[in-house]
């Protein structure tokens, strides 16, 4: 009996290679296949890094932005969406598979996936990414914004002059932010010395607060909350997968949180000067429509969003018994009215 | 053969790693934490070495002795403070996050898309073309296995699969079992290190999250391998375990390329952990021995 389970274990396991080989040729002859039958059938591989609203929101936005340049899923363009759920031992395997199974364009969304992508696509298939905040740091294009090779995308860089002024309006008389990022998340200490830099042109001073996991965020921010005018994010995947927490502890401390992007602004922050990742992933998908039609991806520049827009919570300014200043009621949009 | 590729690509590299933790997990009986933050110290070690202009090679040793250091703390935590082996891991793991991102300057992410690694250096990239990344890989692996087994026949080999054992025999033979463990760990994480530096090198960038599940993967890998394939008594062990690192990173392809849905990766890898485990104390007869 025992002999029989360990060799069920043995069979099982060998069968479940063979089947997993064999699906993969059948795959292979699939694609064949359709590719005869339609040529226009395009297959796109789609890895996302971590599951996450903005994350997730720029993978909607890719897909709108290929359809309106004439590739819709399920017409002529087929995506296989990936998830490595923040894992970078899946990170890899993912990009790996993608270009084993030889998708014609390989999009990566979030820094980490957009390296993967880059590395297993080795120049044989164009890679898109998205979410990365400094495509040059990352190692993803030159100092000069050309790019490294058969790679571009976009970038979700912050308008931090943009933020550092409208909470300066917001708040005349405030004089430090606090920012609360994650040490392990690149994005976030380069954002960090770019607030650093930019904050005495406006008069602030930047008050950090580094965390390591999720479980720092409660006594960091009401640390943090005690000691500064205001709270503004980034787009740290951390602090703002834990918004709520952050939240709770300005309430208490009395004090505003800017945002960084709209969803953050629809979940309670007053304010932000910033960035929707739908639009971004629609310039992404735009991106890559064009390199499905035949441009080198090498020679399209990295894009950072072109247009940043003002949301604001009304009810969120209220509480604390502020409200927008009169010269940007005009441009301000009420983020729960947004689309 | 592109995914076979990168399976195999993948499992030689985490078989590194699964032999290190062969030593602690299966040998000493020491479940060791210190791996979820050796791995990146190897990867941190190596990349800062790359971007300094260092032959990529040298950063295999270099590797090396960073993890077998942790591993030294770790076994001093262990057995000179007397703290529990369990805690001693997680304090070394937590301070090692620190150090990790103090070596790389303060960088959670250093891409080295454009220094040269130890796979673009290889000697026979032009003749191996495509299979030149798994040929070097396979044969770090295989030299990590074949050290590994000549030294399980030395006698300061012998003395740590009887620490293992029987502990006794050791104290029995006037040896210091601490000091014998304390060897086991530095061994182990020295070749998690290992693991790490080949493996950012193969990826070309290191990310401090990196290390994150190293001890599941390495664990699965282990208990795969010698579960599964221990029994058969013309493998080694070594040979076992490096083979179920190879199964293991077959299962999460076969998973990723049937298009399984990502959000139940974790489930499924579980549930296949549960079954080797399930069905491995069916065959010692009766569950609950591990």
């Amino acid at each position: 009996m025992k002999k029989f389970i360990s060799l069920m274990a043995v069979a099982c396991l060998t069968m479940g290679m063979f089947t997993g080989c064999g699906s993969t040729d059948s795959n292979e002859t699939d694609t064949t296949q359709s590719s005869q039958v339609s040529e226009d059938m395009v297959t796109v591989g789609i890895a996302q890094f971590a599951p996450h609203g903005s994350l997730d929101n720029c993978v909607e936005g890719f897909k709108l932005g290929m359809a309106e340049a004439g590739f819709v899923e399920g017409e002529n363009v087929t995506y296989d969406l990936q998830n490595a759920q923040a894992d970078m031992a899946n990170t890899n395997q993912i990009a790996q598979s993608m270009v084993a199974a030889n998708v014609d364009l390989l999009c990566g969304v979030a820094t980490p996936m957009a390296q993967a992508c880059y590395n297993a696509a080795n120049g044989k298939i164009p890679v898109i990414y998205t979410a990365v905040t400094d495509p040059v740091a990352a190692e993803l294009a030159n100092e000069d914004g050309t790019s490294v090779g058969n790679v571009t995308g976009t970038s979700d860089k912050l308008a931090i002059d943009a933020q550092l002024d409208m909470i300066r309006k917001f708040l005349p008389e405030a004089k430090t932010i606090g920012i609360l990022y994650t040490t392990s998340e690149a994005n976030s200490v380069s954002a960090i010395e770019e607030y650093k830099a930019l904050a005495p042109n406006y008069g602030f001073e930047i008050v950090e607060s580094g965390i390591s996991q999720s479980s720092d965020i409660p006594i960091a921010a009401t640390d943090l909350a005690g000691k500064v005018d205001c709270i503004s994010n980034l787009t740290d995947n951390t602090v703002v997968s834990a918004l709520a927490t952050v939240l709770d502890a300005a309430n208490k401390a009395g004090i505003p949180v800017f945002g960084s992007e709209i969803e953050q602004v629809k979940n309670g922050c007053v304010a932000t000067e910033g960035l929707d990742y739908i639009a971004l992933g629609k310039q992404t998908g735009e991106m890559a429509a064009r390199v499905l039609k035949g441009e080198n991806a090498q020679d399209i520049p990295f894009e950072t969003i072109t247009e940043y827009s003002l949301y604001i919570n009304s009810a969120a300014l209220e509480n604390l018994g502020l409200s927008c200043p009169e010269d940007l009621k005009a441009t301000a949009t009420e983020a729960a009215e947004a689309e | 053969m592109a995914l076979l590729l990168s399976v195999l690509e993948q499992g030689f590299i985490y078989a590194m790693l699964a032999l290190g933790i062969y030593i602690t997990y299966k040998i000493l009986d020491f479940p060791d934490l210190t791996v979820d933050s050796s791995f990146p110290l190897g990867a941190a070690v190596s990349v800062v070495m790359i971007k300094a202009g260092i032959n990529p090679y040298i950063t295999l040793p270099a590797a090396f002795i960073a993890g077998g250091i942790s591993g030294l703390v770790t076994g001093i935590i262990h057995v000179k403070f007397k703290v529990r082996d369990l805690l001693s891991g997680i304090i070394v793991m937590t301070m090692l996050y620190s150090i990790n991102l103090h070596i790389t300057g303060g960088q959670a992410n250093v891409p080295i898309f454009s220094d040269d690694t130890i796979f673009t250096l290889s000697p026979i990239k032009n003749i191996a073309g495509d299979y030149n990344t798994v040929i070097v890989i396979f044969l770090i692996a295989l030299i990590c296995k074949i050290a590994m087994d000549l030294y399980l026949k030395t006698k300061s080999g012998y003395l740590l699969r009887a620490v293992g054992n029987n502990e006794t025999v050791v104290t029995a033979l006037a040896k210091d079992k601490g000091t014998v463990k304390i060897i086991g760990l530095v061994i182990a994480n020295a070749l998690v290190a290992l693991a790490g530096c080949v493996m950012c090198q193969q990826q070309r960038f290191f990310d401090i999250s990196m290390g994150t599940g190293t001890m599941v993967i390495g664990l699965a890998s282990v208990i795969i391998g010698i579960n599964v394939f221990g029994k058969l008594s013309f493998l080694k062990a070594t040979t076992a375990v490096i083979i179920g690192s190879v199964i293991y990173k077959a299962c999460v392809a076969i998973a990723i390329s049937m298009g399984m849905q990502a959000m139940d990766m974790k489930l499924v890898t579980g549930a296949l952990f549960l079954i080797i485990l399930i069905v491995s104390s069916f065959k010692k007869g009766g569950a609950g021995n591990d």
